[in-house]
């Protein structure tokens, strides 16, 4: 019977699990395809989608090159010294079969250019002939060779902030005058203030802080909110609540003022303040009910043992209540790391990553093969620490929900 | 293990936590002069030059210059070019700030406003009036340009937003290789494009690519086109009254210039892809299908911008042999888009910058770094590019110039003329579309 016992716990499960796989695999397919795309050159990028890697180049001009150019100029497109057809700087020349059809109206040596077969009168009909055979000679000649190979410049550009034509280690190389104006073409480049590296810096800056502080000060608000007798708690622990409605878009101005009239816009205390007034209420919120469920006899037997408030904090709540500083500390960390409009607002001199990345792409959407490096540069942290944390955010979004 | 890790990072963190605020000022210290090192060449250079010239107008090396744009990427490095010059000169520092987030530039005009302020049109010229400092007062030169040029930024007899850069909209790009494989000639009025229009549908070639999806924008491609088409049946007069609501946007001239364009935007044998093809495609791709290989279309209509994204697309693409572009036919007058400075700060450095742009050498080195047009009229003969110069003509060259309708009647109503052009593409009543338009051209001109 066990067999079948097993085989029917199988079949009952299987629409759950399919469900989910397609879940995982809708969630993946993005984040893959810009993973992929981030080693692509700039002209890969252009010329197909990320898909198209595996597949090998496929040649539809190649009948037709064998029909109207192959007995003369032969198989490889060499056999004529003075038209090398594999010759990339001549093919360059014909981009497109517009282009071609003019010099294949020339007579040459007194006779039609094409004769057998000729091409169709109709210019419609002779450019449709055409067409494939110039992307087959474009094949053919290598000048479009390095559409197929993977990259790693476009990490190089996103890291330095390169915002030229071509990219950051051919202009180095060339010594092109622009690159040289900005870049010194070695390791200091990637400090370059308009870089992905000097984000880095400034993101982690922002970020570390802005998840400490607020963690801390949270412990102690809720420590005193669960444990310590004081008039009015109840009424302060609800307005503190309900002061997570104010929407954060509506104090920006205001506290834009406030800092300029203080000395500290565009600081970094002033942007470690702000994350940390809008992550208090919500973060003691979770860590007093977390802190409310610890065994009151334990607090008890404390204060009996002559143990005052700071060090039943020190030695009995932080210890207790990691769990859920940890789950608390990840959300902060993530929420602080993503976090564009307050960065955009109170930090435009030390552009973080989300701000960086704006900057590096063109407004009507050019140069967005950088993006691509750019946004995996600016997802490794965030994705270290999932993995390393994973299990604290499902009882991190436990931890306000059931009280113990 | 799992205890030890979580109590290390604890440690850690109330190690951390206990000496937050002394790191913070240590940091801020340090991170503020290490900052803008792409400017700090140019102020350790400054010393050495003798005397500040007369182009710096006071400032000293050291001001510093607070600017907002929109400009990011590869257009910040042009803007970077042109100020160069300057920068190098008077050693003043430019903290730069790219936003195309109105919001961000409202936040900053309220508690700490830029120096100067760059912006695509002239709306924060009705938001900040009062906040504005008026450009004659801070160096700027009002004589080097021309008057319609000065008329959008003035208000009350204040003038308040100068162009530094333009860009031509009734001009349709083309493959020159292309129309001389079929024969085709250049049309130079409108007539002659209706006839051309027609000749390529019998060839059967698709005349236009006119996709112009644009996420919650889509629609302004359309409106471009079908301000081209009424500045060549009914011309730049008509426009004008438009714009100042003399003539409301039901009127019979607009029904037939949008006859005209559902004509063409509708069907499968003038664009790519009929109606579906027209509100679905976005219009950087409508852009590159006549230049793609095979060419899908013949002919598209879009403002300047579009020869750059040709070649960013196909670099191999040659200007004047591959594309090219001429003036709308029978046009009696060009649209076109700018972008506006306006000035918030009296400091020298301002006035050094005010007086730079406006002037002789600004203009030239805008020009020559090929940051699209400049509306100043000193830069006529200085654009190095072909193409550049080709536009700039086109411009100079232009029987009348009127702004985008879009762009310059409050937003309600530029909004309301894309929905009209969208339902009418859907299949709905050209009149009664536009009639819902008319109600909101009629509301947005109400004071």
């Amino acid at each position: 019977m066990k067999p079948f016992s097993r085989l029917n716990h199988i079949l009952r499960n299987l629409p759950v699990h399919l469900a989910l796989i397609i879940m995982c695999l809708l969630w993946i397919l993005p984040t893959l395809g810009l993973f992929v795309t981030s080693f692509r050159s700039r002209e890969a990028v252009r010329a197909s989608g990320w898909w198209t890697i595996l597949q090998r180049e496929q040649q539809p001009g190649q009948a037709g090159y064998e029909t109207y150019c192959a007995s003369c100029h032969g198989p490889r497109g060499d056999a004529l010294a003075e038209a090398d057809l594999s010759d990339p700087a001549l093919i360059a020349k014909y981009p497109r079969a517009n282009r071609l059809l003019p010099v294949l109206k020339q007579e040459i040596n007194g006779m039609p250019h094409l004769s057998d077969p000729a091409l169709p009168e109709n210019p419609k009909d002779a450019l449709d002939t055409l067409t494939p055979i110039v992307t087959y000679l474009q094949t053919l000649s290598g000048e479009s060779d390095q559409t197929a190979r993977l990259t790693l410049r476009n990490y190089a550009d996103a890291l330095v902030g390169y915002k030229g034509t071509q990219d950051y280690i051919t202009d180095c190389q060339q010594g092109t005058a622009s690159a040289l104006a900005k870049f010194r073409c070695d390791a200091s480049d990637l400090l370059n203030p308009e870089g992905m590296g000097r984000a880095f810096i400034n993101t982690l800056i922002v970020a570390i802080p802005s998840t400490i502080l607020p963690v801390f000060f949270a412990a102690l608000a809720a420590y005193a909110f669960a444990w310590m007798d004081f008039k009015g708690r109840q009424w302060l622990f609800a307005i503190l609540v309900g002061l997570q409605i104010v929407p954060l878009q509506m104090t920006l101005v205001p506290i834009a003022r406030l800092y300029v009239s203080l000395g500290m816009a565009d600081t970094f205390l002033g942007i470690w303040l702000f994350h940390t007034g809008f992550g208090l209420p919500y973060a003691i919120y979770l860590m007093r009910n977390f802190i409310g469920g610890l065994p009151r006899e334990m607090f008890e037997s404390a204060y009996i043992d002559g143990a005052n408030h700071w060090l039943v904090f020190l030695r009995m709540v932080l210890p207790l209540s990691l769990p859920a500083i940890a789950s608390l500390g990840i959300f902060q960390f993530l929420w602080v790391w993503n976090d564009f409009l307050v960065a955009k607002v109170f930090l435009a001199t030390h552009p973080v990553l989300t701000v960086q990345v704006t900057n590096l792409i063109d407004p009507r959407g050019g140069n967005w093969h950088i993006l691509t490096g750019a946004a995996f540069l600016s997802f490794i942290i965030p994705m270290i620490v999932f993995f390393a944390f994973q299990r604290y955010f499902v009882r991190g979004l436990l931890a306000g929900s059931v009280k113990g | 293990m799992k205890a030890k890790f979580v109590l290390f990072v604890m440690i850690v963190g109330l190690l951390l936590a206990a000496c937050g605020p002394q790191p913070a000022e240590t940091v801020v210290t340090e991170a503020a002069p290490a900052e803008p090192a792409a400017t700090e060449a140019p102020a350790t250079e400054a010393p050495a030059e003798p005397a500040a010239p007369e182009m710096c107008m006071g400032a000293q090396p050291g001001d510093e210059l607070t600017v907002m744009y929109v400009w990011s990427g590869a257009e910040e490095e042009k803007l970077n070019a042109i100020f160069k010059p300057l920068v190098d000169t008077c050693g003043i520092k430019i903290v730069a700030e790219s936003t195309r987030d109105a919001a961000v530039v409202d936040t900053r005009v309220q508690s700490a406003p830029p120096d100067i302020l760059f912006w695509p049109s002239t709306a924060p010229v009705d938001l900040y009036t009062d906040k504005l400092v008026p450009l004659d007062t801070v160096g700027g030169i009002a004589e080097n340009y021309a008057s319609y040029w000065l008329d959008l930024g003035t208000r009350d007899g204040k003038w308040l937003a100068v162009p530094v850069k333009a860009d031509i909209k009734s001009i349709v790009w083309y493959s020159p290789a292309q129309f001389e494989a079929f024969g085709y000639e250049v049309p130079t009025t409108f007539e002659e494009l209706d006839a051309l229009v027609e000749k390529m549908v019998a060839d059967g070639n698709v005349p236009w690519s006119m996709g112009m999806e644009s996420g919650a924008a889509t629609g302004w491609t359309g409106s471009d086109f079908i301000q081209d088409i009424l500045l060549a049946q009914q011309g730049p007069e008509y426009v004008s009254k438009i714009i100042s609501g003399e003539i409301p946007y039901n009127d019979a001239g607009v029904l037939q210039a949008y006859q005209t364009y559902y004509k063409w935007a509708s069907d499968p044998k003038y664009t790519v892809g009929g109606a579906e093809g027209t509100l679905n495609t976005a219009f950087l791709d409508a852009i590159y299908k006549p230049f793609a290989s095979p060419a899908e279309a013949m002919m598209v209509k879009q403002s300047g911008f579009a020869g750059g994204e040709i070649v960013k697309q196909f670099p191999n693409l040659v200007y004047g042999t591959d594309f090219d572009f001429f003036p709308f036919p029978g046009a009696k007058g060009m649209q076109g888009g700018a972008d506006f400075m306006m000035v918030f700060g009296t400091s020298n450095a301002t006035k050094a910058m005010v007086a730079y742009l406006t002037g002789p050498e600004g203009a030239a080195n805008w020009a020559q770094a090929g940051f699209d047009l400049s509306p100043n009229k000193l830069a006529a003969g200085k654009y190095t590019d072909a193409q550049l110069a080709k536009k700039g003509e086109a411009l100079a060259n232009a029987a009348g110039f009127t702004p985008d309708i879009g762009d310059t009647i409050p937003a309600p109503f530029g909004e309301a003329e894309w929905k009209a052009i969208i339902e009418v593409l859907q299949g709905g009543d050209i009149q009664a579309a536009l009639d819902k338009a008319a109600q909101a051209q009629a509301e947005a001109l109400k004071k």
